[in-house]
């Protein structure tokens, strides 16, 4: 036991497989629902939060290749770098210790979302001509039909939805983080973050 | 392996017989190409042309044509819709009552999916010819770090043991009388019981994972042996490299292309 509390980057490992897990499962969920959310990164802000910026950074990334690798959702891939932008934010945010209070982590959200959908909407736009088969397509519609340009558009249903979107991720990471038992969550490196 | 999320499919072929590292590099070209290059068909040109090729060779056309078609069918309607109806200023094609369909719009709309269809294809064709844990392994080979290695092939592993879960989750909550059916609000009301239980339950479980690793000396530094044994040839490398050197040019000449003009 000792050898593992001292081996942190050894749960950080085992964490990410679970974290892209919860990233898809209820992704996924969310995307058959077909409401303008994603909800597709509580695992990775989890990790974010729990073992540091470079963990959440890597879950980002991984998610999103490895859910294009898979036999649900092939057109997730392209948007690798802004999962781990997100993940980063994360580890960001509870590093400057904004994960303890409620409203700080509300912020975190909002901001995480903003910063998400600048640098998500050159993509939607390019790769996917603006749509991406989701829920959050009615929003582009939306924005295309009152004039705006392609690239207009997608960032206007970012900035629309990503906020909203990452700010109720956070809220539920930081739901998890206050369930889940002190004698487990004082193994990982964040944890002083987050007391 | 026939409960992972891989979509991997087994058969004798000489594309399955080749190396992993060449086909994701083929992969990825394919990609690049299909973002790169310009013109209104050149996503098609690369499907009909590299993908549907290969595809055949690796005897897996059905699956790779059926499965393309079913990732793309939702983004070929959003976005011939969207951008078809409502590109601002357009010259009008075919109407249809009081809107109609823009040619700038269609013509926007076919571009992107055709890109689309190079991007989904090349990853498809990957997929489905290339078994994870080969790609892993050829990776590591080559200096990949393995612990990512072990990230992606765990991941590929526990989610369908994650929905497994979740539907055992939910038909229990389901016994104790939670409601799932009904208006988007009652079924939202409903994940909260079911994603509570499923989450924390299965990050309890990390820890578990983590002796489980250190007891396979998973740390230990220094070459492991493998139980797979992959077969490389001289013509896969020197087309490895071409490829390699190929990509990022195609990239160069668009972007001077775009500015040229």
């Amino acid at each position: 036991m000792n050898r593992l509390q001292r081996e942190f980057s050894t749960l950080t490992l085992v964490t990410i497989p679970v974290a892209i897990a919860i990233n898809i499962a209820v992704g996924t969920i969310i995307f058959n629902l077909k409401v303008p959310l994603y909800l597709d990164s509580i695992g990775t802000i989890l990790v974010g939060a729990l073992a540091g910026t470079w963990a959440g950074a890597l879950t980002g990334l991984l998610s999103n290749l490895v859910w294009g690798l898979s036999r649900i959702n092939v057109a997730y891939t392209p948007f690798a770098a802004v999962g781990a932008v997100i993940g980063l934010l994360a580890g960001v945010f509870s590093d400057l210790g904004w994960l303890r209070r409620w409203w700080k982590v509300i912020l975190s959200g909002v901001i995480t979302g903003l910063v998400a959908a600048v640098i998500s909407a050159p993509i939607a736009a390019y790769v996917f001509g603006g749509v991406t088969g989701a829920g959050t397509d009615v929003v582009v519609a939306f924005f295309r039909g009152i004039g705006l340009g392609i690239l207009p558009a997608s960032f206007a249903q970012g900035v629309s939805s990503d906020p909203l979107d990452k700010a109720i991720s956070f809220v539920v990471v930081w739901l998890i983080v206050r369930a889940l038992p002190q004698r487990f969550l004082g193994r990982y490196s964040g944890s002083q973050n987050l007391a | 392996m026939s409960d992972s999320l891989s979509l991997y499919i087994d058969r004798r072929s000489g594309l399955h017989r080749l190396n992993p590292l060449t086909k994701l590099t083929v992969a990825g070209f394919c990609l690049i190409a299909g973002l790169s290059l310009p013109g209104l068909l050149s996503g098609y040109v690369l499907l009909i042309g590299v993908l549907i090729p290969l595809s055949v060779w690796g005897s897996v056309s059905r699956a790779f044509l059926g499965r393309t078609w079913k990732v793309v069918l939702p983004f070929v309607i959003s976005v011939i819709l969207i951008q078809g109806l409502l590109w601002r200023g357009g010259t009008p094609l075919v109407a249809i009552g009081p809107i109609s369909f823009k040619q700038e719009g269609v013509l926007f709309a076919v571009t992107s999916v055709g890109r689309m269809l190079a991007v989904v294809g090349s990853f498809l064709l990957l997929s489905l010819s290339t078994r994870p844990d080969s790609l892993m392994i050829g990776l590591t080979q080559h200096g990949f770090s393995a612990s990512v290695s072990y990230i992606i092939l765990t991941t590929l592993q526990i989610v369908p043991r994650f929905q497994a879960k979740a539907r055992q989750i939910l038909d229990a909550q389901r016994a104790r009388g939670l409601e799932t059916e009904g208006n988007i609000l009652t079924r939202l009301k409903a994940l909260l019981p079911l994603l509570g239980p499923l989450i924390l339950s299965s990050i309890i479980e990390v820890e578990d994972r983590a002796i489980a690793l250190e007891a396979r000396a998973f740390k230990r530094s220094g070459p492991k042996t493998s139980l797979q044994v992959l077969h490389d040839s001289a013509p896969q490398q020197a087309a490895r490299r071409l490829m390699l050197i190929a990509a990022p040019l195609l990239v160069i000449l668009r972007l001077v292309f775009e500015v040229v003009r």
